[in-house]
């Protein structure tokens, strides 16, 4: 592949990126515009920057990778990434909107009045955080390596350093029109050369996949730890969406419940666009690009069909478009994730602080500087995980900061928005429950990797971690009964009652 | 409240005082005041709301739920063939996604008329 279209791809990308953040730097003033773009942005807008946000390495190269190496089973993952925000849009995206927090951890201690809620929710998510950034940086490592040559840590430091340029200029204004853009060019990147694929792929006579039976047909081996796999990577896809701090934060940013909902319908339709396409790419690998199975690079068969297929000038200049398409992914999907960490962190931190003796002008600087401390400092730990862990699949790692979230702001929001009976103490037994469940199997899967069943249960957690977070907190609950805060009633108000009606809101 | 005067006493008040107010209470105070008709309007709205988050989880259940057990259990399904494609690649490939945004559009229909009801009854256009 030649290396200077492929640079040349990821410098415009990264330029493009830092040049939008810039823009929406000179209109980012307030802290209000920094966390949440002051609540203006439109649903097409909001939407573009929730698909841009949300398409990560996993989407863009992951599952072509998956389905290049195991078939029909793997097709699981983007029917699962797109029904979580079905899921969250009926449960949970019009009343979280209303509930006028800023993230997961505000939303916790505005339901359930209580301070201890609320740190345990900020520690999950930065562990959730974390653990969706490293196989970002490695995705990104990976594909800088394959276009250019450069070693693995060249790529991951590129990101890295970019995402805190990016953060800590513009907040979430700039990254609203910077994953807007990103959407865009991720959906064109991968488009266009499929058409030119399947032109070459016609002219070569439609050769067939040549791959054994299982691999055309789900469940081909027809197993009991195959069936459990895929309901748990369902569980996890479709609860942990809505749990993704970098998704919830996205809904604050909507001028009302309304909104809300329209933006998240806006959603399912850009990102059902988007996983159309990958299979294609995953099933043409089959055909020309089996070697990658062999050498256990799979992740990267999107970036390499091109050259093969093709060839020439037009081939390196489509693997230049795929290049850039899979960096604006490293890059969206880790500014948001790496500005809600930042916001939960520095929100903490000042809070921590005694803020409110201040005056308000140094209350304001000392916010958005804590903001941005906090944004650096979150990247390094995932930085140095990225660096130092073993490679496993970029879609596979993903599917542990799903289940994690899934296991524990699934049950927070879904309780907590729709049964008044929720406590804090219960709520807390939940979130640590049901992350310590989630939290164990990546760490035994990564530094032990059990064999048989519990190899098993541990690669895909879901289908028995989130039953646990779901049964602690409604035992807890109910074992607290008294607990259940005084203003429920005022709560709920204000999270089911459309805004166009004047009724008190206020705590 | 001393509604209930000791026995062989007879309370004499002023009729007017005690006549019951003919102040229309609107359900906005109702529901502001958290008075037991408020809670049961806040209670409708979230209900069926509830509910009609419930029916769409029902039917991705019973749908997509369901699909690996079938897939599993019927052959015949699996080796069908549409233009050379195996019919499980084109419903988990293509076919599922229009199926999600309309169930999506569905449910934002459902809710946001079950909004507009709850609105009108609160605050009732004047006519």
């Amino acid at each position: 592949m030649n290396t200077t279209y492929g640079i040349i791809a990821v410098a415009l990308v990264a330029l493009a990126t830092l040049g939008i953040g810039a823009f929406g730097l000179r209109l980012s003033r307030t802290t209000s515009d920094f966390y949440v773009a002051s609540r203006s942005v439109s649903p097409v807008w909001n939407s573009s920057a929730i698909g841009g946000e949300y398409l990560s390495a996993a989407s863009f190269l992951g599952v072509a990778g998956l389905v290049l190496a195991s078939g029909a089973d793997m097709l699981w993952y983007p029917i699962g990434w797109t029904t979580g925000y079905l899921m969250l849009l009926v449960f949970v995206a019009a009343p979280l909107r209303r509930s006028g927090a800023y993230t997961i951890p505000d939303f916790a201690q505005v339901r359930l009045q209580s301070v201890g809620v609320r740190r345990v929710a900020s520690i999950l998510v930065v562990g959730v955080g974390w653990l969706y950034l490293m196989p970002q940086f490695q995705g990104a490592g990976l594909t800088l390596r394959t276009v250019t040559g450069a070693p693995n840590w060249v790529g991951t430091a590129v990101v890295a350093v970019i995402v805190v340029i990016n953060v800590v200029s513009g907040g979430m204004r700039s990254i609203t029109f910077v994953q807007a853009f990103q959407y865009w060019l991720k959906l064109t990147a991968l488009l266009i050369p499929v058409f030119f694929l399947l032109h070459a792929w016609t002219d070569d006579g439609r050769p067939s996949p040549v791959a054994p039976t299982a691999w055309f047909q789900p469940f081909g081996e027809a197993t009991g730890p195959g069936l459990y796999l895929t309901y748990s990577v369902m569980v996890a896809t479709f609860l942990g969406t809505m749990g993704l701090p970098h998704v919830v934060v996205r809904f604050y940013t909507n001028p009302d419940g309304h909104a809300a909902r329209r933006t998240t319908l806006i959603v399912l339709a850009l990102l059902g666009t988007f996983y159309l396409l990958p299979t294609i790419y995953g099933v043409l690998g089959r055909i020309y690009a089996r070697d990658l199975l062999a050498s256990g690079r799979t992740d990267t068969v999107v970036l390499e069909l091109p050259s093969r297929m093709i060839g020439g000038s037009t081939g390196e200049v489509l693997a230049a478009l795929l290049t850039a398409g899979a960096f604006a992914a490293f890059l969206s999907t880790s500014s948001g994730i790496t500005m809600s960490i930042a916001g939960v962190v520095g929100q903490g931190l000042t809070r921590g602080m005694g803020a409110s003796t201040r005056p308000a002008w140094a209350r304001r600087i000392s916010t958005i500087t804590t903001l941005r401390l906090a944004a650096a400092g979150g990247v390094l730990v995932p930085l140095a995980l990225a660096l130092s862990a073993e490679r496993i699949a970029v879609a596979n790692s993903v599917t542990f900061a799903f289940a994690l979230a899934a296991s524990t702001f699934c049950p927070l929001l879904v309780l907590g928005i729709w049964w008044r009976g929720l406590t804090a103490r219960g709520a807390i037994a939940g979130l640590i429950g049901g992350g310590l469940c989630a939290g164990i199997a990546p760490v035994m899967t990564i530094a032990w990797g059990p064999e048989g069943w519990l190899g098993v249960l541990m690669s895909q957690p879901a289908a028995w971690s989130v039953p646990v977070g779901f049964g602690l907190m409604i035992g807890g609950s109910l074992l607290t009964r008294g607990d259940v805060p005084a203003n429920v009633s005022r709560t709920m108000v204000r999270l089911h009652t459309p805004e166009r009606l004047d009724v008190d809101r206020q705590f | 409240m001393t509604d209930e005067p000791a026995k062989g006493r007879i309370r004499v008040t002023n009729p007017l005082t005690t006549a019951p107010s003919h102040v229309r209470r609107s359900v906005r105070q109702e529901i502001d005041e958290s008075t037991g008709v408020g809670e049961v309007y806040m209670r409708s709205l979230i209900r069926s709301q509830l509910r009609a988050a419930l029916t769409v989880a029902t039917t991705l259940l019973l749908s997509i739920g369901t699909l690996p057990l079938i897939f599993l259990a019927f052959d015949s399904v699996t080796d069908f063939e549409v233009w050379g494609v195996p019919l499980p690649w084109l419903v988990l490939g293509a076919a599922v996604y229009p199926a999600l945004f309309a169930l999506g559009w569905l449910y934002v229909r459902q809710a946001e008329r079950a909004e507009r009801d709850f609105a009108d009854l609160v605050e009732p256009e004047e006519s």
